[in-house]
């Protein structure tokens, strides 16, 4: 058993995005705050305080998450890839470069979510229709695009994924 | 957005979880946490301490067992949508995950925390109460099995005590020719039910209704089930006449509250609408 | 121009690189957090913050008695007696609406400081209150700001034609109660600032997401009585505005007394129920009478408009007065009168909001004419086409004064009928009723008025020392021969950076990956006017005004210099490729070498040109101010749109769903035709959002019913259709090459939704009168008809 008192500050070591990372927390930290102001990956963002909008959206242990409804210290041990670690080096995922080519962005707040939860999707769902990324991306909210442009990106990024071989599937 | 302050345990067994429940007054459950740091956040609740229990990975599973199918409390919520055999067995389960929130939240909420959790609102309690399902609490006596119709006790308020867990859901398996849907009328397909409806029937030739259970989310403080639309029901053909003059008896028992998205009065409507509807789903499931 | 190119910020957005406010990180930075008002309207007794100011992190506390001695009220630009409304960042000795913020606190967590906030004890005297505008105005109503003595902000009356005369005239008075409601875009990031005051220079370094920081300055200036030429306003990456960060003055001016109280630097980042307690769009009914002839023709509108703005007048009263822009919306008549009220209630203050007070208006228009056809047995879009402004006539001069820039209406009608199959849509319709369901078509056509004239708040007061407006942009070329351009824009996701590129790009014969566009806003940094900032659909013209003329007197310099070096003439330089090409002989010189020439080798110049490669221009259109009758052009550019929706809507729950969204739209040239149709589809899906789902709704006690995400629904991907766009391009005949602001759409989809769903109605006889559709509220319509039908049987 592992017990934590309300004042007791923890270190939290996880691996985000292929690195090893240490930080601190107290028990009520949100794992979202955690990534943003302990660790500095501000890519993943905060938008709604009801596990709504998805701007804080995370793969955490292969599984898409709201990183605003878990608690950092259940991050101990957990194997986390945010939107800083979509890219190879330079080199973008081809859902980044989808949603560049397709202007599935504009404010670009939402985006991080947006790409973690449309790679989820693809992962499970490598050809999905229309229907099934709307379906997809529902716990993700936009206030810019109106949903068409991102849809388009998503539609663009898993034709891009199927002819690499469903490699970048696979590296997450 | 922070929560209040709080004590946490991580549980390694249910037995250890139990013990800390019992020793901590004002602890809670953590499970999914996707109702419970909901609440917290906004500061609408503020429990002292939590028992994390989302670690005790033996209490996810779907097994098979000989007179019922056994799921496991801690069972995610988008298992229950893309599992199998529930999909065969007891399709009103699989509608009812499928409409929970969102992708990322039906990664992480179990079917244990949102019985437990108990909103009348919520999709999985209308549909267990429609299935009758039984409930395998334990505590430091032991273990002891409740069904739906004591489980729910009123709103946010559940048959599993202080210091016990919830640890299986089990759906006795359904007689030849029975089929089971659900349907949540609601605005957004993700939202809490504006009227959540269950219903679990069983005919025999010339589709005669040999059983049926309907079951009412959102329309008083606990899943609400339609005991008058039962009684005319069995025995009867299942032709729309028959249905809706059923479904007008579907208020009974009814006190829905009011809100911006459903009056009173409009949820009672609702109630005799998606009773019509839902016996109708769940009839083309018949094969 | 003209090419759908990538935009130069995503690298960074979709790399999670971007720098929104919230990402700001400085060296011993607190937080603070807000206490808020539970009571719509209530004296305050007692703020007691001992306890909260002894718990352990806690650095101060800031109450509404201190704010009222360390500043003075924030500017009003209201007419007496409504002028004496006292604003502060913090309620001072009375609350006026739920969520006013109360008392603030700093600590060096934000937990900490949300724990404190359960410290502070205030002991409230409640009062009654008053929820909407008409009530508002009795004699005997609460008063929300005692001293003003009234509720009433402004009153106008805008008279023109001969409204009485077409009354008579008519052959039939079509009447109808129109209600707009209250929502908001709902940026997905909230309101944040941070502020640094720097006590080793007196600098007040603001951090923050306000979409036009500089127009602030006054507020904030004279509110907290510090120097204006000491503020520092910084603008990053801002997730969406809408509009809605218009009016965060007094959070900016609060956290800057925040940072001076602790000695810190103070971040406040605004939780979403925050938000929804205090950023609204304005409410509005309407009384609404349409003289008419029986083959279609619209003689006139006659309205009373009552308009509520909530607790605090923040940027209005401007919005009594911008309606006035699209005065008819898109239709010929020229008799008009509309009295319009303004009115403070126990509600939150409004802010504009994407189509901000047009959109009510051009609703309240586009639901007459429906209402108009249906009354008159003639098609919907028979009455339009018999009604547009005619493109022949355009430019066109409403009759308050607005000149509309072109256009084709009745095309964009056409257009999208072809789209959506409206013929074919007609016949399902029938074949559906007689199966008992309901489908429902709804047209729309609103005008988008883009780049705002200021001097419209004239009409307030004449004396309001607001008018015309202006943008800056500084190009430069540094002595390496790189281009780098500063905006006064302040981007929250148009693609600023990109179409600035794109401009300069042609102007210099260079490619877009030439030229660095310095993103976000520093005021220390950037060219900028006072009225800079994205607003009013306007970043697009204003910001190609000043660009164009920066890159214009640039240009000049590097055509001298090129014409010295190579001894010819400036006149028959051409810039192309990189080079200063002379037209005559062909002989080139590269840029960079005349960069050279002008920052470092200087001797080689002109005589008497002095050194340097930089530009910046204030550009500003060319506008006027109101006369007696209130006449004036308030904006320079008219894009318009027309949508038709098609429903299928559920007779049984009043629940409905689009099977088919059209949109045209013409905003002119287009600069990047892709970022155009995303402003479109964005507009789209707040129209859509509004007028199927989102709503700010009020109990009887000025509760907030809808403040979090719960019950405030935001349409997801699965909630919105697909959406049909389809363009026309007629230039805009004033603005910068012939293009318009695009962006706002008029809030279209309220009138083509709220069009189709009484369209869907129809067999019933129901008039649909709220620009807001709620099933619960649909399904009493039809009960409440058909019990009324059976009675009357």
């Amino acid at each position: 058993m592992k017990s934590v008192t309300r004042s007791d500050i923890v270190q939290v070591k996880c691996k985000i995005n292929g690195k090893e990372y240490t930080g601190v927390a107290e028990p009520r930290l949100l794992l979202v705050h955690f990534i943003r102001d302990e660790l500095n990956l501000t890519g993943t963002h905060i938008g709604c305080d009801t596990g709504h909008c998805g701007a804080c959206t995370i793969f955490m242990n292969g599984k898409t998450v709201k990183s605003c409804m878990v608690l950092a210290i259940q991050a101990q041990g957990a194997d986390i890839t945010t939107v800083e670690g979509l890219a190879d080096g330079d080199k973008l995922h081809p859902i980044q470069e989808a949603f560049w080519e397709n202007h599935g962005l504009q404010c670009g707040y939402c985006t991080p979510g947006m790409l973690i939860s449309g790679l989820y999707l693809l992962q499970r769902n490598p050809d999905p229709t229309e229907d099934e990324i709307r379906r997809g991306i529902e716990g993700n909210l936009c206030r810019c695009t109106g949903y068409v442009n991102i849809v388009k990106s998503i539609k663009a990024a898993a034709k891009k994924m199927q002819s690499e071989g469903g490699k970048s599937a696979q590296q997450m | 957005m922070t929560p209040k302050k709080f004590d946490y345990y991580s549980a390694s067994s249910i037995g250890e979880a139990i013990q800390l429940l019992h020793d901590k007054e004002d602890a809670k459950v953590l499970a999914g946490g996707q109702s419970l740091l909901a609440l917290m956040k906004l500061r609408l609740a503020a429990p002292s301490a939590l028992v994390d229990i989302s670690n005790l990975s033996d209490l996810s599973y779907v097994r098979e067992d000989k007179e019922y199918l056994g799921i496991g409390a801690l069972t995610i919520h988008d298992i229950l949508e893309h599992n199998q055999s529930i999909k065969k067995l007891f399709p009103i389960l699989t509608d009812a995950a499928s409409k929970i929130g969102d992708q990322q939240i039906r990664n992480k909420g179990t079917i244990g925390g949102s019985s437990c959790h108990a909103d009348p609102a919520a999709d999985l309690p209308t549909a267990l109460a429609a299935l009758d399902a039984r409930f395998v609490i334990h505590s430091g006596k032991g273990q002891r099995i409740v069904p739906a119709t004591e489980f729910f006790k009123d709103l946010f308020e559940t048959a599993v005590g202080h210091d016990e867990v919830l640890s299986e859901i089990r759906l006795h398996y359904l007689p030849p020719n029975s089929a089971s849907a659900y349907i949540k009328h609601s605005r957004r397909e993700g939202d809490f039910a504006i009227v959540g409806t269950g219903v679990v029937l069983t005919v025999d030739s010339g589709n005669v209704c040999k059983d049926i259970r309907i079951a009412y989310g959102a329309v008083g403080p606990t899943p609400l089930r339609g005991r008058s639309v039962e009684s005319y029901l069995k025995g009867k053909t299942l032709d729309d006449k028959n249905i809706a003059d059923a479904a007008e008896r579907a208020n009974e028992g009814a006190d829905p509250p009011s809100d911006m998205h459903g009056s009173k009065e409009y949820r009672l409507d609702m109630m005799k609408v998606f009773t019509r509807r839902t016996i109708k789903m769940a009839m083309t499931r018949l094969k | 121009m003209g090419q759908p190119l990538k935009r130069k910020e995503d690298l960074r957005l979709v790399t999670g690189l971007g720098k929104f406010v919230d990402d700001v990180k400085l060296p011993g930075l607190a937080y603070a957090s807000i206490l808020r008002s539970p009571y719509a309207n209530a004296r305050i007794k007692k703020v007691d913050v001992s306890k909260a100011v002894v718990l352990l992190g806690v650095i101060c506390a800031l109450t509404g008695e201190e704010v009222a001695k360390l500043t003075d009220p924030f500017l009003q630009i209201s007419p007496a007696p409504a002028n004496k409304v006292k604003d502060y960042c913090l309620a001072v000795e009375k609350v006026h609406f739920v969520g006013e913020p109360v008392v603030a606190v700093v600590a060096e967590t934000r937990g900490i400081a949300e724990d404190a906030l359960e410290l502070v004890n205030v002991e409230y005297e409640p009062l009654d209150h008053v929820l909407d505008a008409r009530s508002a105005l009795n004699p005997d109503a609460t008063l929300v700001h005692e001293q003003v003595g009234s509720n009433l902000v402004f009153h106008g009356t805008w008279n023109y034609g001969d409204i009485e005369g077409a009354l008579k005239e008519a052959d039939k008075i079509v009447r109808a109660k129109l209600h707009f409601h209250r929502f908001s875009s709902t940026p997905i990031e909230n309101n944040g600032v941070v502020v640094n005051y720097d006590r080793a220079t007196g600098f007040l370094n603001i951090y923050c997401n306000n979409q036009m920081p500089m127009f602030c300055i006054p507020w904030l200036s004279f509110g907290l009585k510090f120097p204006s030429n000491r503020m520092r306003m910084i603008t990053g990456d801002i997730g969406g505005g809408f509009g809605t960060k218009i009016i965060s003055y007094p959070y900016i001016a609060l956290i800057c007394l925040l940072s001076m109280k602790a000695k810190r630097p103070v971040k406040w980042t605004e939780d979403r129920r925050e938000h929804m307690f205090a950023n609204h769009g304005n409410e509005r009914s309407f009384d609404v009478e349409v003289p008419v002839k029986k083959d279609g023709t619209i003689l006139g509108f006659k309205v009373d408009a009552y308009d509520d703005c909530g607790a605090y007048t923040r940027y209005e009263p401007a919005g009594a007065t911008i309606w006035a822009q699209v005065s008819p919306g898109v239709y010929h008549f020229s008799n008009l009168k509309v009295d319009f009220f303004q009115v403070m209630t126990n509600k939150a203050p409004v802010g504009p909001n994407r189509g901000y007070s047009r959109m009510q208006h051009l609703w309240m228009i586009e639901r007459s004419v429906d209402i108009v056809a249906r009354e008159l047995g003639l098609d919907p879009s028979e009455v339009r086409l018999k009604n547009y402004v005619r493109s022949d006539e355009m430019p066109y001069v409403t009759p308050s004064g607005g000149i509309y820039d072109g256009g084709n209406y009745a095309e964009s009608l056409r257009k999208a009928m072809r789209l959506i199959d409206y013929d074919g849509l007609r016949e399902e319709q029938e074949r559906a009723r007689k199966q008992g369901k309901m489908i429902g078509i709804g047209i729309a056509t609103a005008v988008d008025s883009g780049t705002n004239n200021f001097g419209q708040v004239k009409i307030l007061t004449d004396d309001n020392p607001f008018s015309g407006n202006s943008e800056a942009a500084r190009v430069s070329i540094d002595g390496l021969g790189q281009f780098q351009v500063g905006l006064g824009t302040v981007p929250q996701g148009q693609g600023h950076e990109t179409f600035a590129a794109q401009i300069v790009a042609d102007e210099f014969g260079v490619s877009p990956d030439q030229i660095a566009v310095l993103m976000g806003f520093d005021s220390a940094i950037n060219p900028y006017s006072h009225q800079s900032g994205s607003y009013a659909s306007r970043s697009a013209v204003m910001g190609t005004g000043a660009l164009l003329g920066a890159s214009k007197k640039l240009k000049e310099k590097v055509s001298r210099i090129g014409a010295h070096l190579m001894k010819t003439k400036a006149e028959d330089i051409e810039l192309k490729d990189g080079n200063a090409v002379d037209k005559v002989s062909g002989k080139k010189i590269p840029l960079r070498q005349i960069a050279n020439v002008a920052w470092v080798n200087n001797l080689l110049l002109p005589e008497g040109m002095e050194p340097g490669l930089v530009a910046t221009h204030y550009w500003k259109p060319n506008f006027t101010l109101p006369d007696k009758k209130w006449r004036l052009n308030q904006t320079l550019t008219y894009s318009y749109q027309t949508h038709i929706a098609a429903i299928e809507l559920d007779p049984e729950t009043g629940k409905f769903r689009i099977l088919r969204y059209v949109i045209v739209d013409d905003c002119g040239r287009q600069i990047n035709p892709m970022l155009v149709e995303g402003q479109v589809h964005g507009a789209a899906a707040h129209g859509i959002g509004a007028a199927m789902f989102e709503n700010f709704e009020y109990d009887e006690n000025g509760q907030l019913k809808s403040n979090t995400f719960i019950d405030y629904l935001v349409p997801s991907a699965i909630d919105m259709p697909h959406l049909i766009t389809g363009h026309l391009v007629t230039p805009s005949l004033f603005a910068p090459m012939g293009i318009r602001g695009v962006g706002e759409g008029g809030g279209t989809p309220l009138g083509a939704i709220s069009n189709a769903v009484e369209d869907a109605l129809a067999p019933f006889g129901i008039e649909i009168s709220d620009s807001h559709q709620n099933p619960q509220h649909i399904h009493k319509l039809i009960r409440d008809k058909v019990s009324k039908s059976k009675r009357e049987n």
